[in-house]
């Protein structure tokens, strides 16, 4: 339901829109805005009160690996054993959740956004299809769904982009749907190597694990190749180094809306696909390729973070910060650790709300300053207060500031990867450094230096300097106390992600940690 | 099975579409000519009413009669074939064949099912066509009423042959009845290609179609004359025995290689797809549509007869097909240069050409797969090879929604005048949305992107190359897997350069500003956007459910041997 109703609903209010001559399309944005916003609502509510017990009563933090909850079977296609199967677990609710409660945010952060009438459906499809991948449980219809996302986003980054739109669209379309073709490849042959051929993942977990038992399923020589051929999808999405230029690209071209959700959501599909398919077919190629997957998360972790210091482009700069905290990730995943894996789940939940906020604070940066240079405005304290104190939040958040939501993810990380790698915590530690530097430093140009003497910036031509819209502050106020209770409670949704990693290497590796 | 060879009740019930096409083209040639002529009876002054020839009636006049009986005409036998093919008793096949024992046509689902992808882009495109041909010579009235649905009735006439042949090749039981329904196909469609006479393109891509396509159909003729000089017969059965029996010979091998150049040259596989962008940039876009599903597809009937039923091993020898290196080269050559080939292009009618030739490629790996297959060492090799075919079968089907439908788009901008240029593209997405979409939805179909019918498509092959090349066992390492694999990987990354240039067109259509002169809404009649809004159905319905077209195309495949 939570996925076939917001594509269906978007499909309707988009053709009922493209019948319209221009000037009542453009008298439709509000209707449809408002329709969108609602049924992104609607979702929100379902999914929360799924959360709370008042929709089905789940034992949210009993679930084990491999074991799904609303889960809903329906034939799809016969003939080749399609099915359309839906469910979730405590890797993929905590990112349906998240998704529902982006989208609401993100449609109040961008209520004035123009040609209203086409981007609040394209938002709700993207917001369908998102949950779609989250909750699908078929190869096929995962599948599906991954590139389905693509589209909308491709036409949000193409209508509503920047200077460079149509480069940047392309590159992020031609990028990952390189990435996922091959990943599709590796899936088929799976599929082909398997005993008995299941599109379901369910059942393919349990092959794979009934095989890895007592030796290696496939054969490990298979495995690392099928390994690499699906980790190469995912990590082209995460993205990491050096698979991570189309990132920066797409971001600066995006509209704020599209930014949002590209950091919030998109990019954590390449991390929970990993978990979902590589990590849990293959532990032998995941023990194989340890250190390899550790050096790409360090290099990303590092190069991301070294470029963040040299950039002037804010938006640019987060959108780099974003590879670097994806590293992260990989770094939580490398560590092979209960702990590590639920630092992974966690910075992939606490990046998806800090990371939002970071991208409407540059958005309102852009609507309202006319500009992205980090240099442009200075004294933003005095001028526009909410948006100071808004950036200095999400900023701060996206430190690493304990109490914030952030925090958890990276020292949980950190005490992981200290047990798993020893003194290379150098080198994380030393990001983490760099990451305060470059955050500080943006922050002392923009708000503070200058004070009282700051001329308005020259982008303004003049105008007085304003400060953001009532909808931007409604969205960052959200976003804000979403960071703090998740800093605050981290255990509303640490505890089902400790139990997944915990069952997970229980199953995978037959013991209690590693 | 059962066998029937006489001319009766019987046999015209059994080739039922086909004999509703023959009589359609009898009507098409007999209708506009009504009129109220008379006869006088020699020595008298009686004179009789005959009613051909002298001033017609209004009504068999108009121009738009040709097209309308065309269009019911294969809608008739589209109909027709499909009820045929959802009969359950069709699994039967029934064989025509002379007093002496020759086999002639074979109707089974194989066959039938190719009919339905003939039919349904001829009549996708005759629907098209509607409005697309100039009527008259607009100097006068009198003129006018002899003249003005001649050229109609010659397109459409035309274009009820190529049906005819097209339905000879996938009948036919004997290679020289397939060669002599090829030619009647192919004849039809090279002045097809030419009938736009009025621009220098159409003229120039007909006559080097025209060359090419004689110069590939005599290598294939000298081919035939080999293979009848080695096996005493054309028909398929003695071929296939003769093969079986005493193996491959050099005469033998070179006559098949003959023709197979003969049917490449229809698929348009690289090296031999020069013709077909100057082909399809010149005819007018129903046409080139055509050429691009419908043709096609006969070429891959006639190679699939040849190469599968003729020379691939018997289940008990081991081994794969003796053409199987041969076939993957010119895969994974025609592929990549097709692919290759259309990012460069400007003309977007040259660019689904090209984009037409990679397309041969995905399907020519398919069938290597087939020849690959260890056939000695498994033992459903039989299975596998019909879920190749059915991939395959599945694949041309749904092509011809898409690509039909790209070719039909291009055409409503061609009613507006002007060489077919990308730019003249530019703004559709706000000059007539629907429109927009619809080509949206095919590029992102030719790419194989989901949910659309063409990434089922792609899907289906890719998995039956897969699985040919592991197996369904177990396999301990990724380099015992047969090398068609690598075919698969090919096709996978051809797929993501595709991407570059369908999504140009995306670009175009949405984020250009629409070129001087070329604001606002297109003035088209209704036909021609009653056949794209049935392609882009297609196009989504058969991606998001697929399962009783799959399903159909396995009892298809099921019945080719």
């Amino acid at each position: 339901m939570l996925v076939i109703v917001p594509i269906l609903a978007s499909i309707l209010l988009l053709l009922m829109t493209s019948r319209l001559n221009p000037e009542a399309r453009e008298k439709f944005g509000a209707p449809t805005r408002m329709a969108a916003f609602i049924i992104s609502l609607a979702m929100f509510g379902v999914t929360t009160m799924m959360f709370l017990g008042q929709i089905g009563d789940v034992g949210w933090n009993n679930i084990e690996f491999n074991n799904f909850e609303f889960k809903e079977s329906y034939v799809w296609i016969e003939q080749l054993g399609i099915t359309w199967t839906v469910g979730v677990d405590g890797l993929s609710f905590p990112m349906v959740w998240l998704t529902t409660l982006l989208m609401p945010i993100t449609i109040i952060a961008t209520w004035n956004e123009k040609a209203g009438a086409t981007y609040f459906p394209l938002m709700l499809m993207l917001g369908g299809a998102l949950i779609g991948v989250f909750v699908a449980l078929d190869m096929f219809m995962f599948y599906v769904f991954w590139e389905l996302t693509l589209i909308p986003m491709f036409f949000m980054i193409l209508k509503w982009g920047g200077k460079d739109r149509k480069y940047a669209a392309q590159k992020f379309f031609i990028y990952t749907f390189t990435a996922s073709v091959i990943m599709l490849l590796g899936l088929l042959t799976m599929y082909f190597l398997m005993d008995t051929q299941t599109f379901s993942m369910q059942e393919m977990v349990v092959q794979a694990s009934g095989a890895n038992a007592n030796g290696v399923w496939l054969g490990l020589e298979v495995q690392k190749v099928l390994f690499i051929m699906l980790m190469l999808g995912f990590l082209v999405k995460l993205p990491a180094a050096p698979f991570h230029t189309w990132l920066p690209d797409a971001h600066v071209q995006a509209p704020t809306g599209g930014s949002m959700m590209l950091a919030g959501v998109m990019l954590k599909m390449g991390a929970y696909g990993m978990f979902r398919l590589p990590i849990s077919l293959f532990p032998h190629a995941l023990e194989t390729f340890q250190y390899a997957i550790m050096m790409i998360g360090l290099v990303s972790l590092v190069w991301g973070a070294i470029v963040c210091l040299g950039q002037t482009n804010l938006k640019k700069m987060v959108a780099y910060s974003s590879v670097s905290h994806m590293g992260v990730i990989l770094l939580g995943i490398a560590s092979m650790q209960p702990l590590g894996w639920a630092a992974a789940l966690f910075m992939m939940f606490a990046h998806g709300i800090i990371s939002p906020m970071l991208f409407a604070v540059c958005g309102a940066f852009k609507h309202h300053y006319h500009s992205m240079e980090i240099g442009a405005m200075r004294g933003m304290a005095k001028h526009s207060p909410w948006l100071a104190t808004s950036m200095m939040f999400g900023w701060m958040a996206s430190l690493g500031l304990p109490l914030l939501a952030g925090f958890v993810a990276e020292l949980m990380l950190m005490i992981a990867y200290w047990d798993a790698y020893g003194w290379l915590i150098i080198f994380p530690g030393l990001v983490l450094a760099i990451t305060a530097a470059y955050y500080l430093w943006s922050m002392q140009r923009t708000i503070f230096e200058g004070g009282e003497a700051t001329q308005p910036p020259e982008s303004l031509h003049g105008d007085p300097v304003p400060d953001i819209d009532n909808s931007e502050k409604v969205a960052m106020l959200l976003l804000a106390a979403f960071t703090i209770l998740f800093g605050v409670m981290p255990w509303i949704f640490l505890d089902m992600m400790d139990m997944w990693t915990q069952s997970a290497m229980k199953f995978l590796f037959r013991l209690g940690g590693v | 099975m059962s066998t029937e060879n006489e001319f009766d009740a019987d046999m015209i019930e059994t080739l039922g579409p086909e004999f509703t096409v023959f009589v359609g083209l009898l009507l098409i040639m007999i209708v506009p000519n009504l009129g109220n002529g008379t006869f006088r009876i020699p020595g008298t002054s009686i004179r009789l009413p005959w009613f051909l020839g002298g001033t017609r009636y209004k009504a068999v006049a108009s121009p738009r009669l040709p097209g309308l009986l065309a269009v019911l005409t294969m809608a008739v036998a589209l109909f027709q074939v499909v009820w045929y093919l959802l009969d359950a008793s069709a699994a039967d096949s029934k064989i025509i064949s002379s007093e002496n024992g020759i086999e002639i046509f074979k109707v089974n689902m194989f066959s039938r099912i190719f009919e339905a992808i003939f039919f349904a882009a001829l009549l996708l495109a005759a629907i098209a066509s509607l409005d697309r041909l100039p009527t008259g010579s607009q100097k006068s009235d009198d003129i006018d009423v002899l003249f003005n649905n001649r050229r109609q009735a010659d397109f459409y006439i035309l274009m009820l042959t190529s049906a005819l042949g097209m339905s000879v090749v996938a009948l036919a039981q004997d290679m020289f009845v397939l060669f002599v329904g090829l030619e009647l196909a192919s004849f039809s469609t090279y002045v097809l290609v030419a009938f736009h006479k009025e621009t220098r393109a159409g003229s120039e891509g007909g006559a080097k179609y025209f060359i090419v396509g004689s110069v590939a159909s005599a290598v294939g003729l000298y081919g035939l004359s080999m293979l009848y000089l080695w096996a005493g017969s054309l028909q398929f059965d003695a071929l296939a025995a003769k093969w079986a029996a005493d193996g491959a010979s050099s005469l033998s091998m070179m006559a098949l290689g003959f023709v197979l150049v003969g049917f490449a040259f229809k698929i348009s596989a690289a090296p031999f797809h020069f013709a077909a962008p100057d082909a399809y940039s010149g005819a007018n876009s129903p046409v080139a549509g055509v050429l691009a599903t419908a043709s096609k597809a006969m070429g891959m009937l006639g190679l699939m007869r040849v190469l599968l039923l003729i020379t691939v091993p018997d289940a008990d020898a081991d081994g794969s097909a003796i053409w199987v290196g041969l076939l993957g080269v010119l895969a994974a050559v025609t592929m990549t240069w097709g692919n290759i080939a259309a990012l460069g292009s400007e003309n977007p009618k040259r660019m689904l050409a090209y984009s037409s030739v990679a397309h041969a490629g995905y399907m020519l790996a398919a069938l290597t797969a087939i020849g690959a297959w260890n056939w000695g060492l498994v033992d459903n090799g039989g299975d596998a090879m019909d879920v190749v075919v059915a991939a395959l079968l599945f694949h041309m089907f749904v092509l011809v929604f898409f690509k039909l439908g790209a070719f039909l788009v291009l055409g409503v901008l061609e009613m507006e005048g002007g060489a077919s240029r990308l730019s003249s593209l530019a703004g559709l997405g706000k000059r007539e949305p629907l429109i927009a979409v619809a080509m949206f939805l095919f590029m992102i179909s030719l790419a194989g992107v989901p949910p659309m019918a063409g990434f089922l498509s792609k899907l289906l092959v890719i998995m039956g190359i897969v699985e040919v090349a592991t197996g369904t066992g177990s396999l301990s390492a990724i380099g015992d897997a047969h090398w068609v694999w690598w075919l698969a990987l090919l096709m996978v990354i051809n797929s993501a350069i595709s991407m570059f240039y369908y999504l140009r067109i995306g670009v175009v259509m949405y984020f250009h500003e629409p070129e001087e002169g070329r604001e606002g809404a297109l003035a088209s009649g209704s036909s021609i956007r009653v056949a794209i809004a049935l392609c882009a159905i297609g196009t989504v319905a058969f991606g998001l459910y697929g399962g009783e077209l799959i399903e159909l195309c396995r009892n298809a495949a099921d019945s080719l041997q």
